[in-house]
């Protein structure tokens, strides 16, 4: 057995991992003790990445057409295509949809291929949809993409302005850092700014539920209160700033009581936060998708970072404008000008820049001009206009907004290539040809996380089957290109080093990227590399980024942005606004964790929150089908009824890809709208209607493999120990009976022991099929769903070691299994009930809960839940 | 002749004409009040009172004959005179007294007649030629068993309860056996098409073969031994054997020559009483109403009222109705109850590979009919929620699965 450390493929936060090895098999993973990010916490996504790494689902070899090829074929192909078009209608028919879920090296090399190889700068990344509003805001603040902030920033503020973020669920191990550093400081504030009460409200001293989208005139009125209450830190803003006047300017107009009306708040709760971030000196204001994913959202994140100028609070230890990454290496792609608005190691396109990278890189075809950013690189594929799509590691037919138009996109390119781990994506389906990419355990090189360390992710095992490193693949078609001698690369650690160099290539701290000092690293070196932060210049610097006032403008100075805050649309005739998020245990879009049992027990099957009002007027009850739409498309999704959603807005999760359900993917409904400086899609907001969808029957089915399901009027499926489990619902009008017949046909049943029951008259079909001791599948259904049997029970029948007869199985009951109600943690796999029973039974607070069942001791993710079921329960009882 | 009467003493004479089970079953209920009358059993067959229901077991070598007994080493067999090998040649109701055909003349104060029935055999020319054989005696069971071949084509008319059992009994035997059933699916009086289904499956896992739909038309012989049959549907079978199982017809012609009103069977009432006073009749020769008796259940219910009567007990009279049928036919349970008009709605199961169908009917909420083929438990409780009309809503979605299941289910629905 070996271990060996290597960093977390999920959030942001970029968690050091130890894994350990036995047999070219991870078998346990723990948190990496001497990590900075993490120091040995981990969530329940990282500790459960061994069961993500299984054969299944993953792409073996590479597939042209349905056919399978080996790599030398595969890898012309790719050439000859890109040669053809660009032979034919030019480099800007060729594009790259890259991913902030490759490694830095991967990144690098088809950055580098495209814009100094082909001709053209049409590479851009899964990260346009997360964090580009971000990055354009600290672009126009600071002259350059720097993130001003580290962790440490979190805990040692006195006050922590979370707007747009559930970090409780969506980053848990900063999280946890937040709220241990809240315990031990009595003086620390946590504001939370959010139209929903998330699960990061448990800490919250104020919650500040706003109206969706608003967040531009509460800080447009905080600049103004600053203003007006002489709040300001005139000697900062007279040394390092410019363009105040015009920000203060607009600001003017967003009196407390506009700014109270706008964003629906009570004046006295405005009132309590601009006072609050008035008075305290160490603030940090910590955002994320709830910013970004706007039309506005570039303006967002100045506005409040023009916060943070004004008063000066930031460059200095507990204070400064944070946005926090979605993905593992989404700070990684910006570095090496992953966005089709960069061009390398945070170079743009002004003329020195792409002279000083044309000579780095002996480039004989310099791209001289930006790309396409994501929405409009799907667009003009679907116009006909990019010809040759190459998307790695991604799954834009699920992640970009108006999925019907990016399915157009798709299918009218003369060739998509998808270079991924998996074999069954929406977008795979869709790709001409399919690539073997290595995985996280396989794959080899560096990553960056949202505190700007850079990171080893590194090779636990062999990879699986063909499978091999995205910068191997393209650095392979280069060659085939006649690149060969720029993309002779044999180890990502020479990838590296080159992007280091290029780095430090005609900086001399002009730039804020710069990490020469590592540009000379052997392989050796690069192997053992520990983590670290950027800048590293290889002569050291006078001055620090920003803090000490070096900012990246033309005139060196930070400046204010002066920009109208807007509502993301005016259109009150739609009944619903629909707003978007992950949830706790899931990523993505489930390629990874939709593998793990236990994860899909938070939230097994695909819902939609409704608030209890808007479902009532809709005659919608907890777990009825419910069919969201606008003129774009139409999910549908079991109600969820969420006291904590205000009135009008309804909540989905984006994690649902066709893979997993029928009609969850929540892009559907989502306008190709994006922002204007940014690009970066409005994925947090549309407006929708929503009515009950009519069914004719539900059911559940339980196989060892995914099932081909006929058209249904609902399914979302879950994996269990052993196979998959399928809740669906008929459309009306199928008859229960047909279906029935007809999703037998869809299972094998020959040389199985099937065992049946029908009461046709109350729609109650039955079956279930024995192979020796063991159930291959079952399927029930039934007209009213409260009448299937309980999904726990489902869910263990597979794994039993001795089933019941089929009889019994029949009959949906089984003595021995006790429902535990949805899993709440996660770690400890503790259900809903379970933690209610303990309460009733005198369990008063967490720690009690805690020792009781082990719940929320190991994580930590679900302490706010159990807090909620507390309260929750406590009332039932005294009820 | 004076004996019965010199024997007699001041106790009343009984005398009970059968000694099949229907009279087993009267003197088991009798039980230790046979001392107090004075009773004769007057039975043609030389073996009396023994289970006739086993007689296929003996017929495959399952059973001996000494596994039927009824009565053995019994206090009833003692206190009872039986006369074996005594056939009744004639009853006069005037006078209290009948002859045997040895020329006997017996008195009686009460009179039973349990004559059982015999086989309906069809009209076919050649009917009498060797191979034609009958099925209803321990005597008929031991002459098949002289005439085991192994793989002699034998055929069985009827599908019914005694056809099958009868069909077993050969194959067990070693015949090559084929059921020959008029109607499109076996015990058509018992179960329904898919219940029957299943049972065929499981007797043709044993090795037996069916023609449904089909009757016999004609048999073919060698002049002396039969040879084969030619069904309706022009299909030739050859044939060794051949039994007769296409119902059974009351023996009721002793009674109707004495005078006693009768129609198929001998009609009586509720307390077994015949259309003369102190003369009863039970069992397979009985009559109420428009029904006759096949099954075990009834006739020992008869003989439960039936003894009461006798002794002057109150007792509740016999109520005809439709009786569970419960028996076990090649080792395959089967259990049917209630009204077997299907009209209602159905919960079937099917267990397909464990020979497990049931089929319950519900009108109205309330469960009307049961067949379970394969696996009778829970049967009781269906026929006791037939007969109570229970409204059986709260549990449906348990119900065919039995009664744990179906409590479990509403001790669950409660909890919530």
């Amino acid at each position: 057995m070996s271990s060996c450390q290597t960093t977390c493929p999920y959030c942001g936060v970029g968690c050091g991992v130890t894994a350990e090895v036995k047999d070219n098999k991870v078998i346990a993973i723990s948190g990496d003790a001497s990590h900075p990010a993490n120091a040995g916490k981990l969530c329940v996504k990282g500790s459960t990445l061994a069961q993500t790494l299984g054969p299944e689902g993953r792409l073996r070899t590479p597939v042209h057409k349905g056919a399978r090829i080996d790599w030398d074929e595969a890898l012309q192909l790719v050439a000859t295509r890109i040669a053809d078009v660009r032979a034919k209608y030019g480099p800007e028919a060729i594009a790259f949809y890259l991913s902030g879920q490759l490694l830095t090296e991967d990144y690098y090399v088809a950055n580098k291929l495209m814009k100094g190889f082909l001709g053209s700068a049409n590479v851009d990344t899964n990260s346009r949809l997360c964090m580009s509003s971000a990055v354009a805001g600290y672009q126009r603040a600071f002259g350059a993409d720097y993130v001003p902030c580290t962790y440490a920033d979190l805990e040692t503020c006195d006050l922590l302005v979370l707007v747009g973020s559930n970090a409780a669920w969506t980053h848990p191990v900063l999280y946890q850092r937040i709220a241990e550093s809240r315990r031990a400081n009595p003086h620390k504030r946590i504001v939370v700014i959010d139209p929903r009460r998330t699960a990061s409200c448990d800490i919250a001293d104020l919650h500040l539920q706003i109206a969706p989208g608003s967040d531009g005139f509460l800080f447009a009125g905080l600049l103004h209160y600053l203003d007006q209450n002489k709040l300001l830190d005139a000697a900062y803003v007279e040394a390092h700033t410019e363009g105040l006047e015009e920000a203060l300017a607009i600001a003017a107009s967003h009196t407390p009581a506009r700014v109270a009306t706008r964003t629906g708040l009570a004046p006295e709760q405005l009132a309590q936060f601009y006072q609050l971030f008035g008075a305290t000196e160490k603030t940090v204001t910590f955002y994320s998708q709830g910013i970004n994913q706007s039309s506005t959202g570039t303006d967002k994140c100045n506005a409040i970072i023009n916060c943070h100028l004004v008063t000066g609070r930031l460059g200095t230890p507990g204070m400064g404008p944070f946005s926090i990454t979605g993905q593992p290496n989404a700070m990684g792609g910006r570095e090496v000008g992953g966005l089709a608005n960069q061009l390398a190691a945070h170079m743009d396109f002004r003329a020195e820049h792409v002279e000083l990278v044309e000579q780095f890189w002996q480039a004989p075809a310099m791209a001289r001009a930006p790309g396409l950013k994501a929405v409009d690189m799907f667009q003009a594929a679907a116009e006909g206009k990019i010809r040759f799509l190459w998307i790695m590691a991604t799954n834009p037919a699920v992640s970009l907004p108006d999925s019907a138009m990016v399915r157009r996109a798709l299918s009218r390119c003369d060739f998509v290539v998808v270079s991924d781990c998996v074999s069954d994506t929406d977008t795979a389906a869709c790709a001409d040809l399919l690539l073997p990419a290595q995985g996280w355990s396989e794959k080899d090189g560096t990553v960056t996380n949202s505190e700007r360390c850079i990171s080893r992710q590194r090779k636990l095992v062999d990879p699986l089957a063909e499978a091999k490193p995205d910068w191997w693949i393209v650095t392979e078609v280069a060659r085939r290109l006649g690149f060969g001698r720029a993309f002779d690369y044999q180890h990502p650690g020479q990838i590296f080093t080159e992007h280091a160099r290029l780095s430090g290539h005609g900086n001399d701290g002009s730039r804020d990227f710069d990490i020469s000092a590592l540009g000379d690293l052997d392989t050796q070196a690069y192997d053992q590399m520990l983590p670290g932060y950027w800048p590293r210049p290889k002569t050291p610097l006078t001055d620090a980024p920003i803090a000490d006032g070096h900012f990246f403008t033309p005139s060196g100075r930070a400046r204010f942005i002066a920009a109208q805050p807007a509502m993301p649309d005016q259109d009150a005739s739609a009944q619903l606004k629909l707003n978007t998020g992950r949830l706790r245990d899931q990523w993505h879009s489930m390629t990874r964790t939709g593998r793990v049992a236990k994860l899909m027990r938070h939230r097994d099957f695909f819902s939609i929150s409704l608030n209890g009002r808007d479902a009532h007027e809709r005659q919608l009850c907890e777990g009825d089908l419910v069919e969201v739409c606008n003129e774009l498309g139409r999910i549908r999704g079991l109600v969820r009824l969420e006291g904590d959603l205000p009135p009008g807005q309804v909540f989905s999760p984006i994690h649902w890809s066709g893979q997993f359900s029928g009609s969850g993917c929540v892009s559907d409904l989502m306008a190709a709208t994006t922002d204007p400086v940014s690009g970066q899609p409005q994925s947090k907001f549309a407006r929708v209607s929503a009515k009950p969808a009519p069914t004719s029957c539900w059911g559940l089915l339980l196989t060892r493999e995914p099932p081909d399901l006929p058209a249904l009027g609902y399914w979302s499926r879950v994996v269990v120990a052993g196979g998959y489990l399928t809740l669906f619902a008929g459309e009306i009008f199928t008859p229960p009976r047909e279906l029935y017949k007809t999703l037998l046909q869809s299972v094998q049943r020959d040389g199985l022991r099937c065992s049946s029951y029908q009461d046709e008259t109350q729609d109650d079909f039955r079956e279930v099929a024995l192979d020796g001791g063991e159930v291959r599948h079952a399927l029930f259904l039934h007209r009213n769903r409260g009448r299937l049997p309980a999904t726990d029970w489902m869910a263990g029948l597979l794994t039993a070691d001795r089933p019941a007869g089929s009889v019994a199985l029949l009959a949906g009951l089984d003595a021995g299994v006790a429902d535990k109600g949805r899993l709440i943690c996660t770690c400890l796999e503790i259900g809903e009930r379970q933690i209610e029973q303990a309460i009733v039974a005198g369990a008063c607070d967490v720690d009690a809960l805690g020792q009781q069942l082990g719940c929320g001791t190991e994580c930590g993710s679900c302490v706010p839940e159990l807090r909620r079921l507390l309260l929750a329960t406590g009332k039932k009882k005294v009820a | 002749m004076q004996i019965a009467a010199d024997h007699c003493g001041n106790r009343q004479r009984l005398v009970i004409v059968g000694a099949g089970m229907a009279a087993a079953y009267l003197l088991q209920e009798l039980g230790g009040a046979c001392a107090d009358l004075d009773i004769t059993v007057i039975g043609e067959e030389s073996d009396t009172c023994y289970n006739r229901v086993l007689l296929s077991n003996v017929l495959a070598g399952e059973r001996t004959e000494a596994d039927l007994r009824m009565l053995e080493a019994s206090a009833e067999r003692e206190l009872v005179n039986f006369l074996p090998g005594t056939r009744v040649d004639s009853v006069d109701l005037e006078r209290r007294s009948l002859v045997t055909d040895r020329g006997q003349v017996l008195h009686w104060d009460r009179l039973v007649f349990a004559t059982g029935a015999s086989v309906a055999r069809p009209c076919l020319p050649n009917g009498n030629v060797r191979g034609v054989e009958q099925f209803r005696t321990l005597a008929d069971a031991s002459h098949l068993r002289r005439l085991a071949a192994e793989g002699d084509p034998a055929i069985v008319v009827g599908g019914g309860l005694l056809g099958l059992e009868a069909a077993h009994g050969l194959n067990t035997l070693g015949f090559s056996t084929t059921v020959v059933h008029r109607q499109s699916w076996l015990m058509n009086r018992q179960l329904d098409d898919q219940g029957a289904s299943q049972l065929q499956i499981d007797l043709q896992r044993n090795g037996i073969r069916f023609r449904l739909g089909e009757s016999v038309a004609a048999l073919e012989t060698d002049g002396e031994m039969l040879t084969g049959v030619e069904l309706q549907g022009g299909e030739t079978l050859p044939c060794k054997l051949l039994l007769f199982a296409t119902g059974i017809k009351p023996n009721a012609d002793l009674a109707g020559a004495a005078g006693l009103a009768v129609d198929r069977g001998i009609l009586i009432d509720g307390r077994m009483r015949t259309s003369t006073q102190g003369v009863y009749a039970l069992g397979e020769c009985s009559q109420i109403g428009r029904e006759c008796f096949g099954l075990v259940a009834p006739i020992r219910e008869q003989a439960r009222v039936l003894a009461r009567e006798l002794l002057g007990t109150a007792v509740a009279p016999f109520s005809p109705g439709r009786w569970p049928t419960q028996l076990k036919i090649s080792g395959i349970e089967i259990f049917s109850a209630g009204d077997l008009d299907l009209g209602g709605e159905h919960l079937v199961l099917r267990d397909e590979s464990a020979g497990v169908y049931r089929r319950l009917v519900l009108r109205e909420g309330r469960l009307v009919s049961a067949i379970l083929v394969g696996d009778k438990r829970g049967g009781g409780w269906y026929s006791e929620l037939i007969s109570s009309g229970t409204d059986i809503s709260g549990f449906r979605s348990g119900l065919v699965f039995g009664r744990e299941v179906s409590e479990a289910l509403q001790q669950s629905a409660r909890a919530a």
